[in-house]
């Protein structure tokens, strides 16, 4: 009878003792990427201040376009963090640090990036030489070369710029997953 | 007591399976996301996931059914709806005023007042359906977000 009563008694001290525990583990690892992250010292803060850090409510992100560009917020407020576009942005890699596979995917997204601005500036460039070259109405052979070239850079920097900006969403899609609610 | 031993084993063993574990393969299986390829623009559901909405030229997907178990989410989903067509259509328009504005220009003796009008016409139609294109795409961004939010409540 004794034994019965103390395994109940050890089982009930389980149950509530474990997920502590497991909640205790958690604000350890979230401070520690909160650390990363900021660059700071974690003080002896209240476990709340610490869980918030990690909160999907007020740390995930998405992307809103403005113009050609696209704003990075942050949270249910929609925060600004930053802007990323052409030839610019904030370093998104380290935006996501926390996650390895959020990382993979924000490098993925400065490759795309760069390559889609460089190959739709000069395609954009080319294709204006193009149009002045032909409304000169000079028989210049070179110009309709020059359009049709201007035209494929153009389209293939879409095409880049496109890519980039999925791998920001799958960037921000693995962020976000690793964020308690 | 050995069987106090067990008991603790299958109290830990109940006790390590975590709500946030369950919430994770919930968000691994459910969180939309956005996918384009040429021009394509889909939402995607879970790490690999289907294809479980298609944005069109001029139709949206019917993005409110999608993200139906979030109100928040629906809200977001009817402002995209109500910016995307009239948006894709203005904008289309606009395209189709640029390429008649060419043509135009092109002419010697059209009035240089008509190709004024028309590119001012142009730009108009471009800048407003591209307001409102860009108006949709944020709320469908918005929607999205709000959708994988609720997904573990």
């Amino acid at each position: 009878m004794k034994s019965r009563f103390f395994s109940a008694l050890a089982l009930g001290a389980l149950l509530i003792a474990a997920p502590a525990a497991a909640q205790q583990s958690g604000h350890i690892v979230a401070q520690g990427a909160s650390t990363a992250k900021t660059g700071t010292t974690a003080s002896a803060s209240p476990a709340p201040a610490a869980d918030s850090s990690r909160r999907y409510d007020s740390q995930a992100l998405r992307f809103e376009s403005r113009w050609g560009s696209a704003d990075i917020k942050r949270g249910t407020d929609g925060v600004a963090v930053g802007t990323v576009g052409w030839f610019r942005g904030i370093d998104v890699e380290r935006l996501v640090a926390p996650s390895p596979r959020a990382v993979a995917e924000a490098r993925s997204f400065k490759t795309d990036n760069f390559r889609g601005s460089l190959a739709s500036a000069a395609g954009a460039m080319t294709l204006i030489t193009g149009i002045v070259v032909t409304s000169n109405s000079s028989n210049n052979a070179a110009s309709p070369v020059l359009i049709i070239l201007g035209v494929g850079g153009i389209a293939w920097g879409a095409q880049h710029l496109q890519l980039g900006y999925s791998a920001l969403s799958r960037a921000f899609w693995w962020y976000n997953r690793e964020l308690s609610r | 007591m050995s069987r106090t031993v067990l008991w603790m084993l299958a109290a830990s063993a109940l006790a390590a399976s975590p709500t946030s574990m369950s919430a994770q393969s919930t968000y691994d299986s459910n969180a939309l996301r956005l996918d384009s390829k040429f021009g394509d623009v889909r939402i995607v559901r879970g790490v690999e996931g289907p294809v479980v909405g298609k944005i069109g030229v001029f139709r949206g997907s019917d993005v409110a059914k999608i993200v139906e178990t979030s109100p928040r989410a629906v809200t977001e989903a009817q402002e995209f709806q109500r910016n995307y067509r009239p948006g894709t259509i203005i904008f289309g328009l606009g395209l189709v005023s640029l390429g008649v504005t060419t043509g135009i220009s092109q002419i010697h003796d059209v009035n240089r007042g008509i190709t004024s009008g028309l590119m001012l016409a142009t730009f108009g139609l471009l800048t407003y359906g591209g307001g409102r294109l860009e108006r949709a795409y944020n709320a469908l961004s918005r929607s999205i977000w709000w959708y994988n939010r609720d997904l573990s409540q």
